[in-house]
């Protein structure tokens, strides 16, 4: 599971019709160690309802299609959890609400 | 399977429909042989009762799905493993 931030949204009306209804979010990679962003950028699945600023973490590759809102979907990068603490080494990297 | 250390442990507040509940969610580096971090991280899911500091094997990609607590779960990294030792050409590189 690779750690990112929601930065957006993705709108498409043109699309595959098993994707009509699923939500594509613009995600900016983060480093999961301090979390700080990597300027590289992802369009992911949402499944947990993820907002812009909310730090997640998502799954890639055949994985993706594993959760409810996407099994057989052609999905290959998903959005399974929202963040709300990391830590590393005892101390936090990332608290949620206490961004600086 | 990738070598890494666990370094610290990742708390969600909100996950997936029809993922493990109750799972925890560490913060790994992958490392070399000897215990080395290379300063790349991951979030994996540990089922082996893993804690800070230890070595651990961990699976990647579909492979995180076929252990019987991970089937069909949406993971692709998953700490299989917790590293006793390693022998490199007869010398031992690591030890717990």
């Amino acid at each position: 599971m690779q750690l990112a931030k929601v930065v957006g949204s993705v709108v498409s009306t043109h699309k595959s019709e098993q994707l009509t209804g699923l939500k594509l979010m613009l995600l900016e990679k983060m480093d999961a160690g301090t979390a700080t962003l990597k300027k590289d950028y992802v369009i992911a699945i949402d499944s947990v309802e993820a907002g812009p600023g909310d730090v997640v973490f998502y799954v890639t590759g055949s994985s993706a299609r594993m959760t409810d809102t996407t099994r057989n979907k052609p999905s290959d990068a998903t959005i399974i959890a929202i963040v709300d603490s990391i830590d590393k080494d005892d101390k936090y990297v990332y608290q949620r609400g206490k961004e600086s | 399977m990738m070598m890494a250390k666990v370094v610290g442990t990742v708390i969600p507040n909100q996950i997936a429909a029809g993922v493990l509940t109750g799972g925890k969610w560490l913060l790994v580096e992958r490392c070399d042989q000897s215990g080395k971090g290379k300063g790349e991280f991951h979030i994996a899911l540990d089922i082996v009762d893993a804690g800070p500091g230890e070595l651990v094997l961990v699976c990647q990609g579909s492979t995180a799905r076929q252990t019987h607590q991970t089937t069909d779960q949406p993971l692709d990294a998953l700490i299989v493993a917790i590293i006793d030792l390693i022998d490199q050409e007869d010398v031992t590189v690591y030890k717990k």
